[in-house]
């Protein structure tokens, strides 16, 4: 790993031309262009979906591309499995370390390419070599033998880095390594970087945390709608110059601002803070009014939306429901108390997948769809479901198909219906969308729409841009856990977002 | 959902068409599966020794399937619900020891002498529940525990011998012409009542089609309100319950005296019937019904290859082969389904 001369023009490290990927209909990338200099850091920025991961995917050996050429060092190279960029010296950090937490540090680092002698694991090269790679990130070489458990995420991370770099990296793949750090721990993270760097080697640096490009990167190379927009000289460049080239000049049309009957809030938060995570929030949403909580993740939106449905308690403040607080216990308690959630990872979370549509509906509902509370009545669980499939417009032949065969939009409408059987007076919505197609998308928006115009309160976190801006009638930003903007229905994107980077500058539309 | 639809005319005529389920197992499938296979085994055997399908052959049958099947009851719930319970075999033992112990003491009428066993086998599920639903230790570990706890505190009830002189109160359950009601012995009834009850309370009360989402995903049953811990408790005390009642069953199957191996393995034999009636060990999925079909073909096998003058340790590789199929069959129905 000699540091190379800084040559002519020419001299980079890894050039990616002429990228193009398709995903049968959906065109990941149309045309990525990718240039990184030896011993530089490199920022690759764009909106969820403009083609940034696919692209790494494609230099890391996990995706092949269907047209374009890759070079390193300016020889043409084919990375046809992960095994191959890493034989090419491209390392991938991704963003949740993938360690084994029993297993040392070592034996992490090793996995899978121990050193052996003789058929047997070489313990003391190995450890030998992981003290090398310690000194190298930055941690004490006593770690070398400690469980990975035993270490904090930071520092696990930094783990992970070494991993990658065992196998002398060249193009070090750092995917959106600050998401889970805090403050102190970013900068230890870049004090490591600084050092690969002097090292020679190449950091490729995506992230959405924009201002901290400008401490780290030299370069940007910014991806918008599977394309590459330009690279920039960091210095060239301000976060919000930087927005601005991401979300480009198209408006999203927001179809906010109904008429939101003028009544005093049914939901309120004040100075509601959940450990570190989330500090002194002050919100409030009236009855037919959709109010959003948009961050990049991590930013404390998903935690707000819990504690006001019961899965994790307030460490200070108070929810008020009708202008009584309400200290919602669990999420049993919050529904008795009018609150539905549609929780995130819908797979995880949300849906019982191997039941069908009507159960799946009906779970949770049973009471309700219960004589004496106690019996269910078939018949009307049946019609009931029966009636969001046709409400919904959910694409299934019958209530009894189950959930697990249906596409990821048609299952979130089902879990969504489950929340609306008898309707909330607070809705609760996080990442309505993720993981569905476009026109389930403006379906299931037309459909928090409605509930909204029925005189539900809705709250929606989201980290969707897009869907922040298209949902919202008050869009509130957070960023590292405190609310930082407030926006009215028609905002540009490049306002929102440049508030949820970190843009110093004020720009904020008071709503 | 108040508004009107064109479903809902749709789904009036649909009822009468559709089988109107709402859950993806009805009487249907592992149990019809299930059903044919005791039947060609009882014509096969009724072939091969005459003797098989007569009332002096099938009677026994019956008795010695009920508190397996009994027992297989709470643990189908139990198993529904993601959990086990592998403690029931040492609950039997000390609600048999102790209900044993205080009918030779004293003239028990038969009413205290179940209510007795039954109290008994709900505490020690209420042990259980409270360690499974409010520990956070998985429910095999806990119950492996108690298991052994249970078995130390039975020994101590035997108190190194066995209880002896045992009065026939129980004679209503056993094997003998008063265990039985035109043939029909009361022990099987009882367990066939009791199953119809715990099958229409898992399909169509509330609480019951809790376990079914607890069990295909705890978390998100919480999310959607269900009050998770105290079920799963009740599950537990539930289970306990009807072991206790199985208890009196085997006092009432043996002889007067009670040997400190009773209940021995029987846990096993239980989750045997669970499993081979088309309940999934990972949760979510189940029924009782299948159950006592399941304790039924464990125990027409045992007695089969008795009548056919075969080698007892036969039954063991039957058993085996069948368990193993029905797991392959429910993980070959569940690849089917996320295939399709």
């Amino acid at each position: 790993m000699e540091p190379r001369p800084q040559g002519a023009e020419e001299a980079h490290r890894l050039e990616m031309t002429g990228i193009a990927k398709s995903y049968g209909a959906v065109r990941a990338i149309r045309s990525g262009e990718l240039r990184v200099r030896p011993g530089t850091v490199h920022a690759l920025v764009g909106e969820n979906g403009a083609g940034k991961s696919t692209l790494i995917k494609i230099l890391a050996g996990a995706e092949q591309p269907d047209s374009g050429e890759i070079r390193i060092d300016g020889r043409p190279v084919g990375v046809g499995s992960t095994a191959a960029a890493i034989d090419l010296g491209v390392a991938t950090v991704y963003q949740e370390p993938q360690l084994f937490p029993d297993l040392t540090v070592a034996e992490n680092v090793f996995l899978g390419r121990e050193l052996r002698r003789r058929g047997q694991v070489d313990w003391v090269a190995q450890n030998a070599r992981v003290v090398e790679l310690l000194e190298l990130i930055g941690l004490p070489a006593r770690y070398a033998t400690a469980p990975v458990r035993d270490l904090s995420i930071a520092e696990q991370q930094q783990v992970s880095i070494a991993k990658a770099l065992g196998g002398e990296a060249r193009i070090l793949i750092l995917d959106e390594p600050s998401a889970i750090l805090t403050d102190s721990e970013i900068e230890v993270l870049f004090g490591v970087v600084r050092r690969l760097v002097a090292t020679g080697v190449s950091v490729v640096y995506i992230s959405h945390r924009l201002d901290e490009l400008f401490t780290i990167a030299s370069e940007v190379t910014v991806m918008r709608d599977g394309e590459t927009v330009g690279s920039y000289a960091i210095e060239d460049l301000t976060v919000r110059r930087l927005v601005e080239l991401m979300v480009g000049g198209t408006p999203v049309e927001a179809t906010g601002r109904r008429d939101v009957p003028d009544v005093p809030p049914l939901l309120r938060l004040e100075g509601v803070s959940s450990g570190d995570r989330l500090t002194e929030l002050d919100l409030a949403v009236r009855p037919g009014e959709v109010v959003t909580l948009y961050g990049l993740v991590g930013c404390g939106a998903a935690d707000a939306a819990e504690v006001v449905y019961g899965i994790r308690r307030a460490s200070a403040g108070r929810v008020l429901l009708d202008g009584a607080p309400v200290a919602p216990r669990s999420p049993r308690h919050a529904r008795a108390l009018g609150i539905g959630l549609l929780p995130s990872d819908r797979k995880r979370q949300g849906s019982f997948s191997f039941q069908s549509i009507s159960f799946n509906i009906a779970a949770g509902n049973l009471p309700l769809l219960s004589r004496a509370g106690v019996w269910v009545d078939r018949r009307r669980e049946r019609q009931v479901a029966r009636e969001a499939i046709a409400r919904f417009s959910v694409k299934t032949p019958h209530e009894r198909q189950p959930i697990s065969s249906m596409s990821g939009g048609n299952a979130q409408k089902v879990v969504l219906a489950r929340q609306l059987v008898e309707r909330p007076r607070v809705l609760v919505l996080a990442e309505p969308t993720q993981g569905v197609d476009v026109g389930a998308k403006e379906e299931i928006h037309r459909i928090v729409r409605g509930i909204a115009d029925e005189g539900s309160a809705v709250l929606v976190v989201t980290t969707d841009l897009g869907e922040a801006i298209r949902l919202s009638d008050r869009l509130v930003v957070l960023r590292a856990g405190r609310a930082v903007a407030e926006f009215a229905p028609g905002a540009s994107q490049a306002d929102v977002l440049a508030a949820a980077a970190g843009d110093t500058a004020d720009r904020a539309v008071p709503a | 959902m108040s508004v009107p639809s064109p479903a809902r005319s749709r789904g009036r005529e649909g009822a009468s068409a559709s089988s109107g389920r709402v859950l993806p197992f009805p009487v249907t499938g592992q149990e019809l599966v299930l059903l044919g296979v005791i039947a060609a085994l009882w014509l096969v055997l009724g072939l091969a020794t005459p003797a098989f399908l007569t009332s002096g052959s099938l009677v026994p049958l019956l008795v010695s399937t009920a508190p397996i099947a009994l027992v297989g009851l709470g643990v189908t719930v139990v198993i529904i619900s993601g959990g086990i319970d592998v403690s029931v075999g040492s609950i039997v033992m000390v609600c048999a020891a102790v209900t044993a112990t205080a009918m030779t003491a004293g003239d028990v009428p038969l009413v205290l002498a179940l209510l007795l066993s039954v109290a008994v086998g709900g505490a020690l599920g209420l042990v259980n529940g409270v360690l499974v639903a409010y520990g956070r230790v998985h429910a095999i570990i806990i119950t492996f525990g108690t298991l052994n706890i249970f078995r130390y505190v039975g020994l101590q009830v035997f108190d190194g011998s066995t209880v002896d002189g045992i009065p026939a109160t129980l004679a209503v359950f056993g094997r003998g012409e008063a265990g039985r009601t035109a043939g029909v012995p009361h022990s099987f009834l009882l367990v066939v009542i009791l199953a119809l009850a715990a099958w229409v309370a898992l399909r169509h009360t509330a609480g019951g089609r809790h376990y079914y989402a607890i069990g295909g995903d705890a978390h998100a049953a919480r999310l959607a309100g269900v009050a998770v811990r105290p079920r799963v408790l009740l599950a537990y005390v539930l289970t306990g319950l009807l072991t206790g009642l199985a208890a009196c069953f085997v006092i009432a199957q043996g002889t007067s005296t009670l040997a400190p191996n009773v209940g021995l393995g029987l846990e096993l034999s239980a989750i045997a019937a669970v499993v081979i009636g088309g309940t999934s060990i990972t949760g979510g999925r189940g029924s009782v019904l299948g159950t006592v079909l399941g304790a039924l073909l464990v125990q027409t096998v045992a007695s089969g290859i008795i009548q056919l003058g075969w080698p007892s340790q036969l039954s063991s590789l039957f058993i085996g082969v069948f368990i193993i199929v029905a797991v392959g069959v429910d993980l070959l129905r569940q690849r089917g389904r996320s295939s399709s």
